[in-house]
C-alpha cells in the first residue's frame, strides 16, 4: 500500500515537472521580440556625440554599445521607406556624411511616416554597430527602433 | 605661380569627374534562408542595412553587413543566430570584396537588364573564403538595381551547428541580395 503511494507520488511530480517544462519550451519557442518602446535605455546620447565617440575608438564603442538600448538624439538628415514599406530615420549633421541610421520596428512605422527633415528627434533602437567607411561615411546602426519625442 | 596651382586643382578635378561613377547604397537588403527540408519552419533572417558600392569603371563592388542587423521572426532564433552560430560579438560584420568580371560587356550609359558574374573574398565569422555567382544588374534612369542570390556552405565558415538541431538546419545558407544604388555625388 504505501509502495503504490510513492509509485504515484513519483509519477505526478513527472507529470508537474515535464508539464511544466513542456510549456516552458512552448513559450521561450514562441517568445516574440520585445517591443523596444517599452525597454529602458541603457544610454541615452547625442547623435554626433556617439559618432564622435566610435570614430575614435571603434573597438571599446563597440564594446560599450552592442547589443544595448541606445535613445539617441539629434536631427533628422534623412527619412527613407523602401518598397516592403520600412522606414529608417537617418540622424546626424548634415555637414558630414556619417549618421546613425535606425531602422523602424514595422510595428510603429507609422510614428516615423510624421517624422521630417530637420526636425529634432530622439529615436530609441538596438545598437548593431559601426560601419567605418571614409568615402560614404562611417554609420552607427540601430535596429528594431522606435521614435521617441520630436522637439 | 598661382595659375599653375589653379591649372592643377582643376586638371586634378577634372581627372576625378572622369573616373567613372560610383554607385552605392546603405539599405541593401540581404536574405538569410537556411531552411532544410527537415525544418520544421522557415529559418530566415533579413537585413535592411547593407551597405554596397560599385565602381563602374573597374567593376569593383563590396558589401559590408552587421549581423546583428538580421531580424529574424522569432527571437529564440535570432538570439541563437547572433550567440551560438555566427558569434556576432566576437565578429560583428560580414563583408565581400570581389569586381565584376564581365564589367566591360554593361553599358551603363543604357537602360537594360545586363547579366553578371561577381567573383571575389566573402568574410562571414571571421573566415575568408573565395565566391563566385551569377548576378543581374538592371540600369534604369540612372540607377542600378543589383540583384544575385547564391548559396554558401556553413562549415566554410566554421559556423557550427549543435547535434541536437544538425538535421533541422541546412548545411547551407542561401544569400539573397537586391540592392537599389543611387549616383555617389562626390
Amino acid at each position: 500500500m504505501k509502495r503504490k503511494k510513492i509509485i504515484l507520488y513519483v509519477l505526478l511530480s513527472v507529470l508537474v515537472i515535464g508539464g511544466a517544462v513542456g510549456i516552458y519550451i512552448y513559450k521561450e519557442y514562441n517568445r516574440a521580440h520585445k517591443d523596444t518602446a517599452g525597454l529602458k535605455p541603457d544610454f541615452t546620447v547625442a547623435a554626433n556625440d556617439l559618432l564622435k565617440e566610435f570614430e575614435n575608438n571603434e573597438q571599446a564603442s563597440n564594446k560599450k554599445y552592442w547589443d544595448k538600448v541606445l535613445s539617441v538624439e539629434g536631427m533628422v538628415k534623412d527619412v527613407t521607406r523602401d518598397d516592403r514599406g520600412f522606414y529608417s530615420v537617418i540622424l546626424g549633421d548634415t555637414s558630414s556624411l556619417s549618421s546613425v541610421r535606425c531602422s523602424i520596428d514595422s510595428i510603429h512605422g507609422n510614428e516615423a511616416a510624421s517624422v521630417k527633415r530637420g526636425h529634432i528627434v530622439s529615436v530609441k533602437g538596438i545598437c548593431s554597430g559601426y560601419n567605418a567607411d571614409d568615402m560614404l561615411g562611417s554609420d552607427i546602426i540601430l535596429v528594431r527602433s522606435v521614435i521617441g519625442q520630436k522637439k | 605661380m598661382k595659375n599653375h596651382l589653379l591649372l592643377a586643382t582643376v586638371l586634378m578635378l577634372v581627372a576625378t569627374s572622369s573616373f567613372g561613377q560610383k554607385f552605392f547604397t546603405k539599405s541593401g537588403k540581404i536574405d538569410f534562408d537556411a531552411t532544410s527540408p527537415a525544418s520544421p519552419e522557415k529559418i530566415e533572417g533579413v537585413n535592411r542595412t547593407a551597405t554596397c558600392v560599385v565602381d563602374t569603371k573597374t567593376g569593383a563592388i563590396q558589401f559590408a553587413v552587421l549581423m546583428k542587423g538580421f531580424a529574424f521572426e522569432r527571437a529564440l532564433m535570432e538570439e541563437h543566430f547572433n550567440e551560438n552560430y555566427v558569434e556576432s560579438h566576437k565578429f560583428p560584420k560580414a563583408e565581400f570584396k570581389g569586381s565584376i568580371i564581365n564589367n566591360e560587356t554593361i553599358n551603363y550609359a543604357k537602360d537594360g537588364t545586363y547579366s553578371v558574374t561577381v567573383k571575389g573574398k566573402l568574410t562571414i565569422h571571421g573566415e575568408t573564403k573565395e565566391v563566385e555567382t551569377p548576378g543581374k544588374l538592371t540600369v534604369q534612369g540612372g540607377k542600378i538595381n543589383a540583384n544575385a542570390s547564391f548559396s554558401i556552405l556553413l562549415s566554410d565558415y566554421k559556423v557550427s551547428i549543435p547535434g541536437l538541431v544538425a538535421d533541422k538546419v541546412s548545411k547551407t545558407a542561401k544569400l539573397i541580395i537586391s540592392c537599389s544604388l543611387e549616383p555617389l555625388k562626390s
